[in-house]
């Protein structure tokens, strides 16, 4: 676990040297009152993934966090969709979220990361 | 869980593990990750695992229904079996179906107030209920001690805190609203359809689906939470002084090592001092570790965890209650619980920890040791009187099967009543013998149910309908 934390905080520090500095983590309160922008999605979200991505400290990568989530993210959307399906290291199974669809958790997991906007 | 031992134990223990080679133990010692069944199956269906992962289905339709009118049309067309599902924290196999499932992720939130009397939605998730009760100055007598579960899954199961005068939550349900597979939408409290009211308050999802409850709430007082550690033994001796003493007591028996973790609540108006991050993570690895390196030697194991243990120092926070009962619980596990007579709990408990020590040096994980009040629900494993619980846990990387081998006949010697939503082996019979209500509860679900399209296979067993 704290490998998975300590890598990825590296690699940011990292691109943070050499490329535009990277959007600071949302405070603890910004995570909490972050939101999928379409309404269905963010019912989604508040019944499961909002419990541990939205929480500092839970272990879970931070919603919005883009050092915590860009070296994940760069493994590639079926990987994560994977994790998500499955469950990975804590995470349980499906995110907690029977309802979801695959392009749910992919939609999800894109928000999380920061990347709703794929130019970014 | 452990998050309550975790400050008591912090990184030193773990430090000292690390530097001692848990990383090397880690390695040989551990198992690997069980094999993952396919995302999705021949058909195209999409996985549905449990939490610990030991329960696996591929729905053929999923539901997400937004009001009880839909559900209520959807369930009369539904494919059997159809089975609702909350979080997917029960370790029985309640949920799978390859028929429907159903999700009330949609069905969340207070939707009104009867005097202190709060109306929530059953697919309301605990951790965030909390904060949702606390704008009224409102909150749930009492949590267990994982929040992710909804609000329907935790009563279906007979879903309990600890507290010797505080009930499990179901007991504090007033009036529920059940959607029964036939399409009928069904209001039962005590005084309408009062067999219906009693029969459903825990009924597994068996008799239909429960989309919204009334629930009494109690004020959102603030709590001192103490965390010591101390000999098994002394913990054994106080418990009982313990239980009538606190708001809420439980302890841990902490396996090879001779000691115990005590965690009270009581109600103060003192100044919030938060909890602090949960390290539930870190004290299970130091835990772990230390079964990895001198799992062979038992007496080494047991010196050098009661010597690393006896470091910590006790640890004191308050704050609002639904802050403070429940933790994360991030390491995943498989779990079996049975409900005693309190005479026999403790007797209980300490052939458990004999039985293990002696026989299961591969388990590392704390043993809970909790008290319920009693209630009135036929299916309530504390109908009739309080109980006592003991909670013995596997890692999910970790063989189970003594739960059942050496766990269950101690439980079952002590008119234990299984955790509905925990490991056990017991079937219809079994059940009827020490549910006096029994054959009033299967009764109600004939006629809600006579076709049993909301049993799958596991509950056909459970009930004895096969």
């Amino acid at each position: 676990m704290m490998r998975r934390a300590i890598v990825p905080a590296a690699f940011a520090l990292v691109l943070s040297a050499c490329g535009p500095k990277a959007a600071p983590p949302p405070t603890p309160s910004e995570a909490l009152a972050l939101r999928p922008a379409d309404a269905r999605l963010a019912g989604l979200y508040e019944t499961s993934c909002h419990a541990c991505h939205a929480v500092a400290g839970t272990g879970a990568p931070l919603v919005h966090d883009r050092a915590a989530w860009d070296g994940r993210y760069k493994r590639g959307e079926a990987v994560l969709l994977n994790h998500a399906i499955q469950g990975f290291n804590a995470m349980p199974a499906g995110g907690q979220c029977a309802a979801c669809a695959p392009d749910d958790f992919k939609a999800l997991i894109r928000f999380m990361a920061g990347r709703e906007d794929p130019a970014k | 869980m452990i998050s309550r031992r975790g400050a008591l134990i912090g990184g030193g223990v773990g430090a000292v593990v690390a530097a001692g080679g848990a990383g090397y133990a880690i390695a040989t010692g551990d198992k690997p990750e069980p094999p993952a069944p396919p995302s999705v199956d021949a058909r195209g269906r999409l996985l549905w695992r449990n939490w610990s992962g030991i329960q696996k289905a591929y729905p053929a339709a999923r539901l997400a229904p937004k009001d009880d009118a839909e559900l209520a049309s959807a369930l009369k067309a539904a494919q059997a079996p159809i089975r609702p599902v909350g979080a997917g924290h029960s370790f029985t196999a309640l949920a799978p179906t390859d028929g429907t499932l159903v999700s009330l992720d949609a069905l969340s939130g207070v939707v009104g107030w009867e005097g202190d009397e709060a109306i929530v939605r059953a697919g309301t998730r605990l951790g965030a209920l909390g904060p949702m009760l606390a704008e009224k100055g409102r909150a749930l007598p009492n949590l267990p001690d994982i929040n992710k579960q909804s609000l329907g899954g935790a009563l279906g199961t007979g879903t309990h805190g600890t507290g010797a005068a505080i009930r499990a939550i179901h007991g504090d349900v007033t009036a529920l609203r059940l959607v029964a597979p036939s399409g009928q939408v069904i209001d039962a409290d005590a005084a309408r359809n009062p067999e219906i009211f009693q029969a459903a308050r825990v009924s597994l999802g068996t008799l239909g689906v429960i989309t919204q409850v009334r629930i009494k709430t109690s004020a959102n007082r603030r709590l001192r939470r103490r965390v010591w550690l101390e000999p098994f033994e002394e913990a054994l001796a106080q418990a009982e002084t313990r239980w009538a003493q606190h708001r809420n007591f439980e302890f841990y028996a902490v396996p090879f090592t001779g000691l115990a973790a005590n965690i009270s609540h009581d109600e103060t108006d003192d100044p919030v001092q938060p909890r602090g991050p949960d390290q539930d993570a870190e004290v299970l690895r130091a835990l772990r570790a230390l079964r990895n390196l001198l799992g062979f030697a038992t007496p080494l194991r047991k010196a050098a965890g009661h010597a690393l243990l006896s470091t910590a120092k006790p640890e004191t926070a308050v704050d609002e209650g639904w802050k403070l009962l429940s933790t994360e619980r991030p390491v995943r596990f498989n779990e079996m619980e049975f409900h005693l007579p309190v005479e026999n709990q403790l007797k209980a408990l300490a052939e458990v920890v004999r039985v293990i020590e002696k026989e299961r040096p591969d388990v590392f994980f704390p043993i809970e040791t909790r008290r319920i009040a009693p209630d009135d629900a036929w299916l309530s494993p504390f109908q009739g009187g309080p109980r006592g619980s003991v909670a013995v846990h596997a890692y999910y990387r970790d063989d189970f099967s003594f739960l059942y081998e050496l766990i269950e006949p101690i439980f079952r010697r002590y008119d234990g009543r299984p955790h509905w939503g925990k490991l056990h082996s017991l079937n219809g019979s079994q059940l009827a013998a020490i549910y006096p209500r029994w054959k009033d509860f299967l009764a109600v679900r004939k006629d809600l149910d006579p076709e049993g399209r909301m049993l799958n296979p596991y509950l056909r067993g459970l009930l004895g309908l096969t």
